[in-house]
């Protein structure tokens, strides 16, 4: 039956070559895609891989900058949404877009009210909702408010809004975030349901049990290109992973050789919660030493964003221990924790790693701004701010016209370099960097790269979080691989093969970890 | 550099031309009520700037507006909305006409800052609510300002009555007034000290040193915030929360002391009227201040130094008003009409200029050498 379907020549939707830049970073790069009439079509990458871009493009909210794109075999041009919709485009967002306080039968008309003029036929609208609902056997009333549905109803009426305006294709975006399993089940039968009547859908996400359980094909983005297409019943989750995470060798980098000295990380049995209570960092024990970089390997939303802002202080500590050079720094807030010597990448340079609008050179000195050596009483020196950013700027390169530019003029490689040159700056003893390359060209990876190494050639302490595999394995002293919260691995890079991270990845094995051992 | 040259030119250019549209605009309205604008605008010209009364008025109307215009700029530079300029405004009028009238046999040296600084801290004290509220709960302070100021409004009233703050001296009388004010409390005039300096200006106006004062408080928090750490940590603040938190910046603390700062300028605003004008605070106290502050800080990009500006232009505009309704009989409201237009124009004007000043500056970057090229490889990152 998956077969069939396959082989059909009715491809709903092609994409040939699409490429979309941004300044400093090719978001996507020459992406093909085909995606046959009926089929579910999961999409899959890690953040920043792409896939939100394309969704925008195919939704009409970017215009690719090269490449085609085909709808029932004819090459379109997609201005907008409403372009999108009259295509048979529909999306499914994350976020619902639902009034509360409307029925639903109110929310799916909202928008493309039938009736005449002024007067709203709810009557017809009703009919017209319960018909959807009933050819694909939606559970559902329409007469019912949104504020008493479940995040499974809710989601529930998303889809009949978009089926409402005749979509042909559904883009669901990480549709499962919001849902427990149970949701998660019944959303599944749906889409099948769906699929089964003629409906196309592409599914993004990257929970890959997920997945293979409701795509017909996957199809893995890596750094705004196509990794590869594959039928979900002739793969597995540890190809998955690795097409998502690895990556050819492009570079190759010299360790220096240094025998790694007294810990100056260290975290014990640390427990941070989510929105709900509900744990996602679940007893982390875990120790960096002087002149060591230890790895940190997991599919993003594993606990890893938790527990490196945890350690900076920026999430509450539900229990657990954080030491740095000996001292406790559990729960002392951001600035005690930066005063002990702890330095930190973070993870998206636009949220936490820079104020855009302000100057290069003020983004410099943001956190060291209290040293005394760039304060005068109140004031600010500015001449010693001068002095630090211009040296910075030489030292890491960094391409801007001035030290007053502001940040967000600089492209995406240039910013990351300079919270790189900020983090580096007045030796710090322990480095959390999150994610230190993503979204950079080759150039800029490997400088940061070096950097990496220099400082713990220097005797600091790297704890690396990437979802990239390689650059874990090209750079670890040690690896940690996070799963649901938890370090379900601990090994050395030797000892361990890509195909074997991922088994670790994804939960299919376990292997014996300091806080097991202690 | 040149490039910023150039955009503070764009800059003025664009201010230039929005008052230019505002005015153009203003026109249509003009002609449509059978006005002629080539006559009511260099009427108001005239009326304003002829004569050195008119002049003196239009900088007493502007002192409270300054004030009021720099309370709100400073909590809109943390992100934080002060509508309750209006009520800080309130009460800290009554606490200065109280400490005025109450507090006796001091020198002027002592009683006067006493008397400022009692209004000070009614107007933090007012702001105190919010930002906890804001702070703790997540209440947003624009609804809870809105609500201080109604119950500022009403405390006010309430404090009037007799028994309380009312002058026993006017029973019988349907005045409805504190005390007077002693003179020690008062605030002196300008008078001397700009005729000091060949300035002669009639008694009848009460210009006084409210003025400067409110002038330096624009010069100092301009100098905070651009050099100072404080002023640092405000504009990371509030261009990036979240990397602020991440660079160990309490943006809790930040916003709590900002909008107390904000709420101590309010408390001052209504004391040109009550110190230097009335001489008591009674229950025709001037109204109004806190909401033409909005615009103000608006207009002035919530630049401290543009807030005096925009102050002056405003009462400039206010004080037009008047010679309108006078000389050519027409309605004041088409001068409130044309207030509105101008600050549109410029609120857009900036907008677009922003966005085309960004581009520029992403253009150049993208172009940019290294600040020093011979020197990158001689780095620690080199070969």
């Amino acid at each position: 039956m998956l077969g069939g379907r396959m082989a059909s020549p009715d491809l709903f939707l092609e994409l040939r070559n699409i490429s979309k830049r941004f300044p400093g970073v090719v978001a996507n790069d020459k992406i093909s895609l085909a995606v046959p009439t009926g089929e579910i079509h999961a999409l899959v990458g890690e953040n920043g891989a792409g896939k939100s871009t394309l969704m925008k493009i195919l939704y009409g909210l970017y215009q690719p900058d090269e490449g085609e794109i085909m709808v029932r075999g004819a090459p379109v041009r997609i201005a907008g949404p409403r372009r999108a919709l009259e295509l048979g485009i529909g999306m499914v967002h994350q976020h619902f877009m639902l009034i509360p306080v409307f029925t639903v039968a109110e929310n799916v008309i909202l928008g493309s009210e039938p009736g005449r003029r002024a007067r709203l036929d709810t009557a017809r609208a009703i009919e017209q909702i319960e018909l959807v609902t009933r050819q694909y056997e939606f559970d559902l009333n329409p007469r019912e408010l949104v504020a008493n549905l479940s995040v499974g109803e809710q989601q529930r009426v998303e889809i009949i809004k978009v089926l409402y305006r005749g979509a042909e294709l559904l883009i669901l975006d990480e549709p499962t975030a919001v849902l427990v399993p149970q949701e998660v089940e019944e959303l599944f039968a749906n889409l099948r349901r769906l699929r089964d009547q003629g409906k196309t859908i592409i599914f993004i996400s990257h929970i890959l049990d997920e997945v293979l359980a409701i795509a017909d094909r996957v199809t893995v983005l890596r750094r705004g290109r196509v990794v590869g297409t594959v039928p979900s019943v002739e793969t597995t989750k540890g190809q998955l992973a690795e097409m998502m995470v690895g990556r050819p060798v492009l570079l190759q980098v010299t360790r220096p050789e240094i025998t790694p000295g007294e810990v100056r990380l260290a975290v014990e049995e640390l427990v941070v919660r989510g929105a709900h209570g509900r744990p996602v960092v679940r007893d982390i024990t875990l120790s960096v030493r002087r002149g060591e970089i230890y790895g940190i390997a997991g599919v993003q939303g594993n606990g890893q964003t938790e527990l490196v802002e945890a350690i900076v202080g920026l999430r509450p500590i539900a229990s657990g221990t954080v030491r740095v050079d000996g001292n406790d720094v559990t729960r002392v807030g951001t600035r005690r924790v930066r005063l002990a010597g702890l330095a930190h990448i973070p993870e998206d340079r636009h949220h936490r790693g820079l104020a855009l609008p302000m100057q290069v050179r003020e983004n410099l000195v943001l956190g060291h701004h209290r040293r005394g050596l760039f304060t005068n009483g109140p004031l600010l020196d500015l001449a010693e701010i001068e002095a630090f950013a211009r040296e910075r700027i030489r030292d890491y390169d960094i391409r801007s016209p001035a030290t007053t530019t502001p940040a967000l003029a600089l492209s995406g490689g240039n910013q990351q370099k300079v919270i790189v040159a900020r983090e580096f700056a007045f030796a710090p003893g322990v480095l959390l960097a999150a994610h230190p390359t993503r979204g950079l060209d080759v150039g800029a990876t490997e400088f940061v790269w070096r950097q990496l190494m220099g400082a713990m050639a220097q005797g600091m302490a790297v704890l690396l979080v990437s979802a990239d595999l390689d650059e874990i394995l090209s750079l670890s002293d040690r690896i940690g691989v996070m799963y649901r919260g938890e370090l379900v691995a601990e090994l050395f890079p030797g000892e361990a093969t890509p195909q074997e991270l991922g088994l670790y990845m994804t939960g299919t094995k376990r292997a014996p970890t300091e806080q097991a051992a202690g | 550099m040149s490039s910023s040259t150039r955009f503070f030119f764009l800059q003025a250019g664009a201010l230039g031309l929005a008052i230019l549209f505002g005015a153009l605009a203003g026109s249509v309205i003009l002609l449509a009520i059978n006005e002629n604008p080539l006559e009511i605008y260099p009427l108001i010209v005239r009326f304003n700037l002829a004569r050195i009364d008119s002049v003196a008025a239009i900088f007493y109307r502007a002192t409270p507006l300054i004030l009021a215009g720099l309370a709100t700029a400073l909590a809109f530079r943390a992100n934080l909305f002060n509508i309750g300029v209006e009520g800080q405004a309130y009460v800290g009028a009554v606490a200065a006409a109280f400490v005025g009238f109450a507090v006796g046999g001091l020198p002027r040296l002592v009683h006067l800052p006493l008397t400022i600084l009692a209004g000070m801290l009614a107007g933090m004290l007012w702001a105190l609510l919010p930002i906890v509220l804001k702070l703790r709960r997540g209440a947003h302070e624009v609804i809870t300002t809105i609500m201080m100021n109604a119950i500022a409004g009403a405390l006010v009233l309430y404090l009037l009555e007799p028994g309380l703050l009312r002058d026993p001296a006017q029973a019988g009388t349907p005045r409805v007034r504190t005390p007077d004010i002693l003179p020690s409390a008062l605030m002196p005039l300008l008078h001397p000290a700009l005729s000091a300096i060949g300035l002669e200006i009639p008694g009848s106006s009460r210009l006084n040193w409210f003025l400067p004062l409110g002038m330096a408080l624009c010069v100092f928090f301009f100098w905070v915030l651009r050099r100072w750490r404080f002023g640092f940590e405000v504009r990371a603040v509030a261009h990036n929360p979240s990397a602020a938190e991440a660079a160990g910046i309490s943006t809790q603390r930040v916003q709590f002391l900002i909008f107390l700062l904000s709420g101590g300028v309010a408390g001052m605003v209504g004391l040109s009227d009550t110190l230097a004008f009335f001489g008591y605070f009674d229950i025709d106290f001037p109204k109004g201040y806190g909401f033409l502050g909005i615009s103000i800080a608006l207009l002035a990009k919530n630049n401290p130094l543009g807030v005096v500006a925009a102050a002056l232009f405003i009462a400039f505009l206010d004080r037009g008003a008047q010679g309108v309704q006078v000389f050519a009989g027409a309605p004041r409201e088409v001068i409130t009409i044309l207030q509105g237009l101008i600050i549109l124009a410029i609120v857009v004007g900036y907008e677009l200029l922003t966005r085309y000043i960004r581009v520029q500056l992403k253009r150049e970057a993208q172009i940019a050498p290294p600040l020093a090229p011979a020197l990158a490889a001689t780095g620690e990152g080199g070969e």
